[in-house]
């Protein structure tokens, strides 16, 4: 569940759930290692579609629309967090100068394409340095105070930017712009440092928002108020309890959103929010495996449900890759292969998931890749491994320490097996500990550890300029695998240069090849999920990458119910 | 009985300040603080300005300077900021007290109403039917954890009526009819479990003062065995249950995070754990003293109970 990120996850699996799924697995893991070994490289099928065309019915105006949801924002300021218990609803109060395709316009899950959401068209000067943004015009602030309605002009896009750029979560994309310019209103002219085609990609990220700079002024923080352009207000937010919004009237895009109001329930129990879609007091419900959505549909059998599969895995054995002996590529493939992939992928997710991959595989194919597709170091060879280390100076294994925060119940019997794995083929002593959120990242992000940690990639970001060259070019302060590889950083930088996608995509698979090849980054299976909701909600459909009921969630001004 | 409660009283400082001291100290050995937990995941952030943002937060003080101006700002009733929401502590507080101070009352209730009458029921018929469902609902209670009993409560309503509690915190004063709703299930899962160790204490007790002589006299005197029951033996048996009764109101209003998560409700108990875990300083602190402040007045109050329940305690 990428688009949900590691900060979604901490609340996805809970206690309860996870005692289900030990108890399954513990009857299940003997199944599945004695008898199932013949099916491993394929998914159980799953009955769900993992496409919904939008409706062709012409949609109903009109009331309410409820979710519990596990997410609660930590704070309304943009500048200072990504989390998806913001963005779950900034995404609808406020715009982005430019967006991906929504549910009704796209071709399918996988569509990509970049749509105008406060632009109206963009265009960058021929070595892409510089980059012009038009403006739509007629787009006014919600009507409260203080900015009553006011039109949006060239001028607040520019100042929201260099308040991103100046401090917070988003300096990094932001710090890239050399200058801005407003030659007029309703254009905004941005100099970057250096070449990049996929700039509009990063704005297009759900986080961009734009935000009011007089709230800014005012109140010298964005954390009390949430006030945009978007299509819905935010009416009541009260911590732990829920989030409000309601329909704006002055949207631009006339006549949406057709909803008049939009409830988040603060409900941090997957039972509750379960118990909440079966009474009807939840719209949209996600689940993670196969087996819930059975039981939930023998209760409710109308509900619509979308098998989602992730495009990637949010999570990998990071190796303190800069130090031996993780700086010998032959210690980083032996570890590699010892690793059983698949065993966890039937154990830990109920045979369900994808065995793992950093870059979404549809920048450089069009299909899923399979186990084998990811090259001979990701097969769980044991004896070649073995033989590997020994050539490597360490025939007899060696100690080593990994760190990690359980985002998810099944994530502790991840890195246990993956500890087993390497006892048991490698004769490598891995000492485990557990931590807490705060502590794990802290130390995480800082990279000064040795050894290995159970690494990450954050949940908010689709673009392909993220999940390269900011999550594995060297200078990146996001490249937290410590990747130091100059055909990485040549490759990645040249991404940045390359305006056909037919290009890009020959380059990202390059990438991908190298990672793979060099085992630059070690990820581990992830499970894939189902979006649920009720039959009369319409055009809910997730996309690759955005799901509808987190950062994807300014679809919601798409959808209606029919009721 | 003044000087003895003002005694106690003078003897709750230093309780309270070790404790502000532990609480503080801990909070700083943890390692990370509220800036790691909010920004430090998009790696954006630099150190040069992390930093600055701590000073900006008064996180780069000396510790000494930090306790002292947090000791001050509780003196004075003022606890501060969230170094996190940046809502004002005493607002935020405002707001989950009263939730759990109400689930606390209802289950206390709920938990009384089922432990007094059974635990008596269980001791005048001992080791008879009526006992043994006794002690197998109390060792049940005492068995059965929070959570499990929470999730099974709200999953069988779903699955059997169709219903659960309404999500989304109502207050009393804004609708009473759905804030009850929301409140009865969660009360009825902990009010539960607080009864069995209520229960059985009662049993106990209630059978050993049944024993005793006075009460042998006066059934010899022919008294009603319901007088002999409830105005003799009862109230006679009732101080190891009062002290129990106190420890567990404690408990109650710092222990009732699962309920609260289950049920959804925004009581002081999520509200310090997320603290907790997001390395809120100022509101695990200010949370951790007015649970040590509630405990210090809920034991002086169970012990000037005692001289009440019995005429022969007396306090000097």
């Amino acid at each position: 569940m990428p688009t949900d990120g590691p900060v979604a996850l901490r609340q996805r699996v809970n206690r309860r759930e996870f005692l289900r799924r030990a108890g399954c697995g513990a009857g299940m893991g003997v199944l599945i290692v004695g008898a199932g070994r013949a099916r491993l490289s394929a998914q159980p099928v799953s009955p769900y579609p993992d496409w919904i065309p939008p409706s062709s019915k012409p949609p109903k105006p009109g009331g309410v629309l409820t979710r519990a949801s596990s997410w609660d924002p930590p704070v309304l300021d943009p500048r200072l967090t990504q989390s998806i218990g913001l963005f779950q609803f900034a995404a609808l109060t406020s715009n982005r100068l430019v967006r991906y395709a929504f549910a009704d316009e796209a071709s399918g899950t996988n569509d990509l394409t970049l749509k105008g959401d406060l632009a109206e068209s963009w265009q960058s000067s021929p070595d892409h340095r510089v980059w012009t943004f038009k403006l739509r015009q007629g787009v006014k602030w919600h009507n409260v105070p203080p900015l009553n309605g006011r039109g949006l002009v060239a001028a607040d896009v520019k100042h929201c930017f260099e308040a991103y750029a100046k401090e917070g979560v988003q300096s990094f994309t932001f710090r890239e712009i050399e200058g801005m310019e407003t030659p007029d209103e309703h254009t905004l002219r941005v100099h970057l440092q250096s070449p990049n085609v996929l700039f509009p990609q990063n704005l297009a990220e759900p986080i961009t928002v734009i935000f009011a700079r007089e709230v800014l002024e005012e109140d010298g923080d964005l954390k009390k108020r949430l006030i945009g352009t978007g299509p819905y207000l935010l009416k009541e937010h009260t911590r732990k309890v829920r989030v409000v919004l309601a329909r704006n009237p002055d949207y631009f895009d006339k006549g949406r959103p057709y909803v008049d109001e939009y409830t988040i329930l603060s409900t941090p129990d997957a039972a509750t929010r379960l118990a909440a879609f079966r009474t009807g007091q939840s719209d949209i419900l996600w689940l993670a495996s196969l087996g819930e959505v059975e039981t939930v549909r023998k209760t409710n059998p109308a509900a619509v449900v979308q098998e989602y599969k992730n495009v990637l895995a949010p999570f990998g054995l990071a190796l303190a890759q800069d130090k031996p002996p993780f700086n010998d590529v032959r210690v980083r493939r032996a570890i590699s292969m010892a690793v059983d992939r698949q065993k966890q992928v039937d154990t830990l997710f109920e045979g369900h998931g994808i065995p793992g991959w950093g870059v979404p595989y549809l920048y450089y194919q069009d299909k899923m890749p399979t186990l084998a597709q990811l090259g001979p170091w990701w097969q769980h060879r044991p004896t070649e491994a073995k033989k590997l280390l020994a050539e490597a100076g360490h025939a007899n294994g060696f100690e080593t320490t990994l760190f990690y925060y359980e985002y998810f119940p099944q994530m502790t019997s991840q890195v246990q097996l993956v500890q087993q794995d390497l006892k048991r083929n490698l004769n490598i002593n891995v000492k485990i500990t557990k931590l807490d959120y705060t502590t794990y990242y802290g130390r995480y992000v800082e990279s000064k550890w040795d050894g290995m940690a159970w690494g990450f990639q954050s949940g908010h970001a689709v673009g392909l300029d993220e999940r390269t060259y900011q999550y594995m070019h060297s200078k990146s302060t996001k490249n937290f695998f410590r990747v130091n590889d100059p055909l990485i950083d040549e490759l990645t930088t040249k991404l940045r240069q390359t305006p056909d996608r037919g290009e890009q995509r020959t380059i990202a698979r390059k990438i991908v090849d190298r990672e793979y090849d060099q085992v630059l980054r070690m990820w581990m299976p992830y499970d894939n999920g189902f979006l649920v909701f009720q039959p009369h909600v319409r055009n809910m459909a997730a996309l690759a990458l955005r799901r509808t009921d987190g950062y994807g969630a300014s679809a919601i001004a798409r959808l209606w119910l029919d009721k | 009985m003044h000087k003895y409660v003002i005694r106690r009283l003078l003897l709750a400082i230093p309780v309270l300040l070790l404790s502000s001291l532990i609480v503080f100290g801990l909070m700083r050995v943890m390692p990370g603080d509220a800036l790691t937990a909010l920004m430090a995941e998009s790696g954006n952030v630099g150190e040069r300005e992390l930093r600055k943002l701590r000073e900006d937060l008064g996180l780069g003080r000396p510790y000494h300077e930090q306790y002292l101006i947090w000791l001050w700002q509780l003196v004075s009733l003022n606890p501060g900021y969230s170094i996190f929401t940046n809502e004002p502590i005493a607002a935020a507080l405002g707001k989950s007290i009263p939730v759990t101070i109400e689930l606390a009352t209802l289950a206390m209730l709920l938990g009384l109403v089922i432990a007094i009458p059974v635990g008596v029921l269980s001791a005048t018929r001992a080791d008879r039917p009526a006992d043994y469902v006794g002690r197998v609902v109390a060792v049940s209670g005492l068995s059965l954890p929070d959570f499990w009993l929470g999730t099974l409560v709200i999953t069988f309503a779903a699955l059997w009526l169709h219903w659960i509690p309404p999500l989304g915190y109502a207050s009393l004063w804004e609708s009473p009819w759905r804030n009850l709703q929301q409140f009865l299930l969660p009360a009825a899962v902990l009010g539960f479990r607080l009864s069995a160790a209520t229960m059985r204490m009662t049993r106990s007790t209630v059978l050993e003062v049944l024993r005793e002589d006075y009460v042998r006299t006066a059934w010899a005197k022919g008294l009603e065995g319901r007088i002999v029951v409830y105005k003799h033996a009862l109230k006679n048996a009732l101080i190891p249950v009062v002290t129990i009764v106190g420890g567990q109101l404690g408990t109650l209003l710092a222990g009732t995070v699962v309920v609260e998560t289950i049920f959804a409700l925004p009581g002081m108990g999520r509200l310090t754990v997320e603290a907790i875990l997001f390395r809120d300083y100022p509101v695990v602190q200010t949370n951790v003293m007015l649970v040590a402040t509630t405990l210090v007045t809920l034991n002086l109050l169970v012990d000037l109970t005692y001289a009440w329940l019995d005429p022969r305690i007396h306090y000097q």
